[in-house]
């Protein structure tokens, strides 16, 4: 299997590849299947090359590397403006082209009565939509906001990604 | 509704806190744990034994080229530290297995807690608590209630109190409304069978809703909670209950806790919580990642 990881928490069963909090795996095996798990106020980003059959899967936890720069450069993963990039990077390295890469995002949830001091969760969603509009990146499928957990998976025989929530499921692309 | 008292009087794996967690709780609770008595509990458990000496050899404790005894790698760690290795070791196998009722992962209901502990234990000392380990211990037992949901109902919970469930209502408020009483309740009673000390139990009672006014105030019951709503933003152990909580704004303006605190607090709980988890994988195998 071709795996390209920053992983510090990843099972693989059955071609099941789990992707942890902070952690980032891109991959080229059609018989995998991406998924992370606990997205709370988190996001998880997906990429998918359709043609090439390579995809990456990340789940960041802070908008931005500023708070800490050290952190940053041991784990990219952990922020969002950091992963983003790498999540790419690391897609092309495996042969997946820009034009062709399939984006979705889930995640992003917010405790209850935040009264705005901390919004964890839409700083988390402003730094995707950011990056996403200042590369002219269209998000093909979006889960984000409120305040539910999710679960995001891809699969990448195919780039079927979905979201599974409080029992039900949801296809993010295709849509 | 349910019976707490039929939910808790049938849970053998939860009849009884590990001893060595009653003997370091009653320590605290008394005052400073001596070295020596640390070292007794350590001696008499091999597995507790190995994470000690993995600690103290560890990047952060160790010097290269040098290897340290069980006495010498308790002095080089201190009792703080201490006291926290021997909690995480003694409650992981209590956690290990549980979460299937919140939709959790194998080892993330111990992940939360530790995560949670360690957020605690760093507030508590942001904030000159006289015992960060008192807040690193309540942190670590708070979502007890938990376990004993998961205990007795298993993965049938969900279908018992999803329906009570709203967007605009705490997750607390919608286990009263399906058993009667929440989690944090049901912990603080499990908590008062084990003969934890009253704060202990008072502090997982409240640790959703600590309470603003005097006298019922207390720093340590804001410190818990406040580490419970952090871990949430970490990524914690968020099952069915998502981020269904509320971070008390009495706790965010006592603790002084601003977005660029709660931000490098999030970030230095994932450091520490992935140097403890290391370590423990190596001793504790059965305890697979989240």
């Amino acid at each position: 299997m071709a795996t390209n990881t920053l992983s510090y928490a990843k099972t693989e069963v059955d071609g099941k590849i789990v992707v942890g909090v902070g952690d980032l795996v891109v991959c080229k095996d059609p018989g995998a299947l991406l998924v992370t798990y606990a997205l709370g106020s988190c996001i998880g980003v997906t990429v998918y090359d359709p043609i090439a059959k390579v995809g990456g899967l990340l789940h960041f936890m802070l908008p931005s590397a500023d708070l800490n720069k050290d952190k940053a450069a041991a784990n990219p993963a952990m922020f969002g403006d950091s992963g983003i990039p790498l999540l790419f990077k690391s897609c092309y390295d495996l042969g997946a082209v820009k034009g062709r890469l399939i984006v979705c995002a889930a995640g992003g949830a917010e405790v209850l009565s935040d009264d705005g001091h901390f919004k964890i969760g839409s700083r988390n969603r402003t730094l995707v939509r950011k990056i996403f509009w200042k590369n002219n990146i269209l998000i093909a499928g979006d889960d984000t906001g409120g305040t539910n957990s999710r679960t995001l998976s891809m699969r990448m025989a195919d780039g079927t990604t979905g979201v599974r929530t409080q029992g039900s499921e949801r296809v993010l692309w295709p849509t | 509704m349910a019976n707490m008292n039929e939910i808790l009087s049938g849970l053998d794996g939860l009849a009884a806190l590990p001893q060595n967690v009653l003997r370091i709780t009653s320590m605290l609770s008394g005052g400073k744990a001596s070295a020596s008595d640390l070292e007794q509990v350590a001696r008499h458990d091999e597995a507790l034994t190995v994470t000690i000496l993995r600690w103290a050899n560890s990047v952060a404790y160790g010097r290269p080229g040098c290897t340290f005894t069980l006495r010498e790698s308790i002095a080089r760690l201190g009792n703080s530290t201490m006291l926290k290795i021997v909690l995480e070791q003694k409650t992981s196998a209590m956690f290990a297995g549980a979460g299937a009722a919140y939709g959790l992962q194998r080892g993330a209901l111990w992940r939360s807690a530790v995560g949670g502990a360690i957020t605690a234990d760093a507030l508590a000392r942001r904030a000159k608590f006289d015992s960060p380990d008192l807040a690193f211990l309540c942190a670590l037992l708070r979502d007890v209630g938990k376990l004993a949901f998961d205990a007795h109902f298993g993965p049938k919970y969900l279908g018992l109190v999803e329906h009570h469930i709203r967007p605009d209502r705490t997750f607390i408020d919608a286990e009263r409304a399906a058993f009667g009483f929440d989690h944090a309740q049901l912990g603080a009673e499990l908590a008062s069978r084990w003969r934890l000390p009253e704060r202990i139990s008072e502090c997982i009672a409240m640790h959703h809703n600590p309470p603003a006014a005097e006298p019922a105030h207390d720093v340590l019951f804001d410190i818990v909670h406040a580490g419970d709503i952090i871990g949430l933003w970490a990524g914690l152990a968020i099952g069915c209950d998502g981020m269904q909580y509320k971070l008390a704004a009495h706790v965010r303006v006592g603790l002084d806790l601003s977005r660029p605190a709660a931000e490098g607090l999030i970030a230095s709980t994932w450091d520490k919580l992935r140097q403890t988890e290391s370590i423990m994988d190596q001793t504790a195998p059965q305890r697979a990642s989240a």
